[in-house]
Formats: structure tokens, sequence, C-alpha cells
């Protein structure tokens, strides 16, 4: 059946496609290849690698002080998700329920930061966090609180920091499922019978489902590799495997090691956008573009 | 694609042409190929050189050793005709045969140098390389904020100082630390007492408010952090705005690094490599390099040059009588416990 589709568009050469398969290739396929290699590489004494293969980087992984981080990077990935479903899913809910003129100006307001580096916008976050910042001078300022609290370089500022940054994924993917729901459903369910919140869960929550998965798997794959918002807002104090990776490879020279953690990061990250095919049973990874 | 090939050529020929023009203006004293990190040296130092010499320089930048390595294997030696660089990294440079011999004749400033800075691993017999400013090991700390007076490692575990410290993201520097506290060298490749190391670093974890390697002396100004371990050149940018800070030479012993300049075995100029390290030895203008740098001074003529703003953090104390130790490579299997350990580190501080 794809053949004859094909045919019917006389422009589509192999020609015309060939530019894909090149870039595919050189910039996609060919640097896993070089990163699977490489993790199967002894590393060198001072510099570089030598071709001989091992499992030991496979191996390094499983000491528990590496094992530690995969798990440390699970749960802030679990809880960052949480939290931005919590902020995400409402907001793109409502969005979707406003008139057009409004749901232009909200949308508006969304990309407005994206104009900004996210780097710029995490050092917003450092001078609010600050001692004697923003938010420590608000607080006073109310009497509040008397000294400065610690805020910056600590688990909840990094929590902040990643849920900042990964929420508008999560709106953009609950409004585009919620934009196409049918209202009159929800009317439907009401009228026969349903309370506001049975008709909630039964049909909304339902039908838009595949955005909120969606919106989970471009919150939760993002947020194991972050590695930059824990080193800027954490100080360095929360290991997550981004850290590790950046480590290694910078400050260690041992490019095998870094290459195999990237292997099973990969693998663990594949591991989730099969299960979101799974529960939501979508073939292609259409809702997720 | 005819069009292509003819703009291309075009293009090439153009290059040429310009090509021709730049050889041409530099040829009466010839060029100087410098090869380092960004912002070594002060506008006026180089200018003074080509004013005084004819030599015009072209400034190349890398970000890390590592980097200047690679290129310099690429080019077999050659393409620089100077390259200032890190201990480290020259021991390599040289053992790879892509450093030449210094023509001692022709540096008749030689002598300026600190010899606490000479005979070093990288170098032992003082044949390749000039030494181009060191970083020591201090610790920084604000006495408004500290209750304690700290003299060495083993105060920053003192439970006054929970969480208020900050520390540089290195870690053999801060492995090293422990080490200093067991009274061992920062270069043992015994696997048992790096884990030592790590269990002494387990204690101090607590105390950790911050680690980061850039600008960590903002964090230490605006009292973020009470007390740090940090790179030499962010102890003085603290110290200039900060002059109420201490700085402390660790007692348990000191570590540091030196840069240091060395001439590529295949340099198109070497002439003028000799010329340019000849001139920053002289004392008037290596005190401007230094204050310019903040980093320690190793031209030992240059240090009474040297403003009293910045004697204290630029030049040695006298009668400092500490084992000093530079920290060099160790073993792949000694590294990768290194870093195993300070990942440990780092997740404990988390907690």
């Amino acid at each position: 059946m794809k053949k004859k589709k094909r045919k019917n568009r006389p422009g589509l050469s192999i020609f015309s496609i060939l530019p894909l398969y090149l870039f595919t290739i050189v910039f996609v396929a060919f640097p896993l290849i070089y990163l699977f290699v490489l993790s199967f590489l002894t590393r060198a004494e001072t510099w570089g690698v030598v071709n001989q293969l091992t499992l030991k980087n496979y191996l390094g992984i499983l000491d528990p002080i590496y094992l530690n981080t995969f798990i440390e990077s699970f749960k802030l990935a679990i809880l960052t998700t949480g939290l931005v479903i919590l902020v995400g899913y409402p907001y793109g809910y409502f969005m979707a329920k406003l008139n057009s003129d409004w749901r232009r100006r909200m949308m508006l307001l969304l990309m407005i930061p994206f104009w900004i580096s996210s780097l710029m916008r995490l050092f917003g976050w450092v001078t609010m966090f600050r001692a004697n910042g923003v938010l420590d001078k608000f607080l006073m300022m109310l009497g509040i609180i008397d000294e400065p609290l610690k805020l910056l370089y600590t688990y909840p500022a990094v929590v902040v920091g990643m849920v900042y940054a990964l929420t508008p994924f999560m709106i953009f993917s609950v409004y585009s499922s919620a934009e196409k729901l049918d209202w009159s459903m929800v009317e439907a369910a009401r009228d026969l019978g349903a309370t506001r919140w049975k008709a909630f869960v039964t049909v909304t929550l339902k039908l838009t489902l595949p955005g909120l998965l969606s919106g989970v798997v471009l919150t939760f794959i993002p947020s194991m590799g972050l590695f930059y918002i824990a080193e800027l807002l954490g100080g360095n104090k929360v290991v997550l495997v981004g850290n590790v990776i950046q480590e290694q490879l910078m400050k260690s020279h041992n490019w095998p090691f870094a290459a195999a953690l990237s292997v099973v990061l990969m693998a663990l990250t594949s591991f989730v956008i099969f299960l979101y095919r799974k529960i939501t049973k979508v073939k292609d990874l259409e809702g997720l573009v | 694609m005819k069009k292509i090939m003819t703009l291309l050529l075009v293009l090439t020929l153009a290059l040429g042409l310009f090509a021709g023009c730049e050889s041409d203006k530099k040829s009466e004293g010839g060029t100087l190929n410098l090869f380092t990190w960004e912002g070594m040296f002060p506008q006026e130092v180089l200018d003074g050189f080509t004013a005084d010499t004819g030599i015009t320089i072209s400034y190349n930048n890398f970000d890390y050793d590592e980097t200047m390595l690679a290129k310099l294997q690429a080019a077999e030696g050659g393409d620089y005709d100077l390259v200032i660089a890190d201990d480290y990294i020259i021991e390599t440079v040289i053992d790879e045969g892509l450093a030449q011999k210094l023509d001692m004749s022709k540096l008749s400033n030689f002598k300026n140098i600190n010899p606490i800075y000479q005979g070093q691993f990288y170098d032992p017999s003082d044949e390749y390389t000039v030494p181009y400013g060191a970083g020591i090991q201090t610790i920084v700390y604000d006495p408004s904020l500290v209750d304690i007076e700290i003299k060495g490692y083993a105060d920053l575990m003192d439970p006054s100082l929970k969480d208020s410290v900050g520390i540089i993201s290195n870690y053999r520097v801060i492995n090293g630390l422990a080490l200093k506290i067991m009274g061992e060298s920062y270069n043992t490749e015994d696997i048992s007492k790096i884990e030592a190391a790590g269990e002494i670093l387990l204690d101090l974890a607590p105390n950790i408010r911050l680690i980061k390697d850039d600008n960590l002396q903002d964090d230490l100004v605006s009292g973020e952090i009470s007390a740090a371990v940090m790179y030499t050149s962010q102890v003085t940018l603290a110290k200039l705005a900060n002059p109420d800070l201490k700085i402390v030479y660790p007692e348990e012993g000191i570590g540091f690094g030196i840069m240091a300049g060395f001439i590529p075995s295949k340099a198109p100029n070497p002439d003028a490599a000799h010329a340019f390290l000849n001139y920053i030895l002289q004392p008037e203008i290596a005190a401007q390099c230094f204050e310019w740098l903040g980093y320690y001074s190793t031209t030992e003529a240059a240090d009474s040059l040297i403003n009293d703003e910045f004697k204290e953090f630029l030049t040695l104390p006298e009668n400092l009588n500490l084992d000093s130790e530079m920290i060099q490579l160790v073993s792949s299997d000694a590294e990768e416990a290194h870093s195993k350990v300070w990942t440990a580190f780092k997740a404990a501080t988390g907690k």
C-alpha cells in the first residue's frame, strides 16, 4: 500500500529524500554507533582511548556509588514530573477553555521566556534565591523572616528550577489535546447525571490522557539529563547521571566510561518511551512533537 | 553547479590576495605565534613587545590544556612559536617530543626566575620551560562570619562551619586536601589511601554548601559562603573585592601548580619566542603581568615591584616553612578511585 502512495507523488524521487538520509546517518546514526563502540574500549593511561575491548565500563556502573546517581536521577525526575503535572495540567486545561483571543495572549506569554537563553533564566533564579537576594529581601520586608534563608544551593532550589524549565512542555501538550476535546461530550455526561468530578475523570481526563502522557515523556526524559540545573541551583550537591557523564568526560578523561553511562541512560529513556507507547497504544511518536 | 564552482574559485583567489598582503606587512620583525589561554597578558605588555622588537604577535587561544595538546599533535609541533600551558600537560608534550630545548644564550633574564618553581617534575633540569605564574592552594575565609581561626584543612571540618564552605569542583585538589590531612602525598597511587581520604571527606560533607568552578569568589564576597578553597585567580578577585578576607597557607602543606611557556619542536620562529620569553622575564614587565594575571609571581626579581595591594596574594610569604608539592598525573586506576571517591562525597554533601 505504501508503494502505491509513493507513486502518486511524482516529485518524491530518491534525490529529494537523500538529504534526509544523509543527515540522519551523519548526525544521528554515526554518533550513536561511535558512542556505542567507545563504551566498550579501554581508556588510555593519560589521554584518549586504546583499542582494547572490555566490559569494565559497564561493570563500573554497577558500583553502588554510580548506581546511586541513577536512583537519584530517577527520584528527581519523578518528583519533577509530578509537580509539572500539578502545575501544567490545569494550566493547559483552562487555557483550552479560553476564547481564542485570550488563548493567543496566553500562548504569547508562554513563549516570551523562550526568547531568552535558558541559562540566563536560571541565573534569574540564582538572583532570586541568593542570600539577601530578591526573595529574602521581600520576606524580610513583610516581616516574615528576620535573617536570610539559605535557599540557594539546596535540593528544593533544584526542584524549582527543573519544574520551571519543564512546565511549558507539559502545558503545550495538554493544551493541544484539550483543545481538540469535544466539550459537548462533557455536557452529555453532565446531562446524564454525572457529577462535575465524575465527568472530568471519565470524559475529560480520559480524552486528554495522550496529551498528558506525552507531556510526561517530554518532562521525564530531559529531567534525567539537565545537569546544569543541579550545578547552578544545587551547587553541585545533587549528583545526577548527567553530572557524572560530564565530569567523566571533561575532568577524568574517562571517555569510555562516560560513553557507557550515556548508553545506559539512553536505554533507560528508550524504555520510558516504550512504556508510553504501550500505555497509550500510540504507534508513532507524533504526539510528542 | 557551475556557478558555485566559479564562485568558489573567485573566493579562493581573493583569499590568496589577502594572504599575500598580510605576509608582506609582517615581514620586518616577523610574527610570534603565541598559543595560550585567553587573557594571559595585559595589552600594554603585548604592545610594548611589538614596539620594542618589531615582532607582531598573533595570539591564539585554547580553552583546555587537552585541546592545546591535540592541536599541537595535529601540527606535529609546528604552527606555534610559543605555548603557555599547565605543568602536567607540558610533561606529556616533552615526552611526546613536541617541545624543543631553550637556547639559554638568548635568555639573559632566565636568572630572574624564582628557584622554588624550577626543577619540577615536568622539566627536572629546566631545559624546556620558563614558568609564568603559579597557583597555590590556600584557604580563604571571612573572619567576620567565622568564629574560629582557620589554620589548616582540618579546621574546615569544625562544626561551627556547618553548611558554609565552598570548594572548587576539582577532585585532585579536594581529595588531595583529605590526603594532606592524613599526611599523605597528593600523588599517591595507593588505592586504599585514596579511599581512606574519601572517608575523611564524608566528615567534611555536612559543612559543604557549594561546589563549583566558575566565579566561586562571588559567593564568598556576597556572604553565601564564609570559607572557601578555590583557584588562585579567584582568591585574587575575592581579595580585591573584600580586603578583609583572610588567606591561610594550610598547615598540612601546600599544593601548587605552575603555568609555563615552552617552544614547540618545529616552531616556525623560535627566535621570536625566545625574545618574548626574555621580555616577560624583565622584573618590571613581569610585575605588570602578574598583577594583571592574578597568579603568584614566578619571577623572583619582580616580587619587590609588585604593588602592596597585591603582594599578600601574589608573592609567597618569606620564611614560609611548609611542605609543598605539585599535583601530578597519577595512574588511571588511581584516577578512577579518585573520581569514585569524589562522586560519593558530592552525593553526601546533598544529604
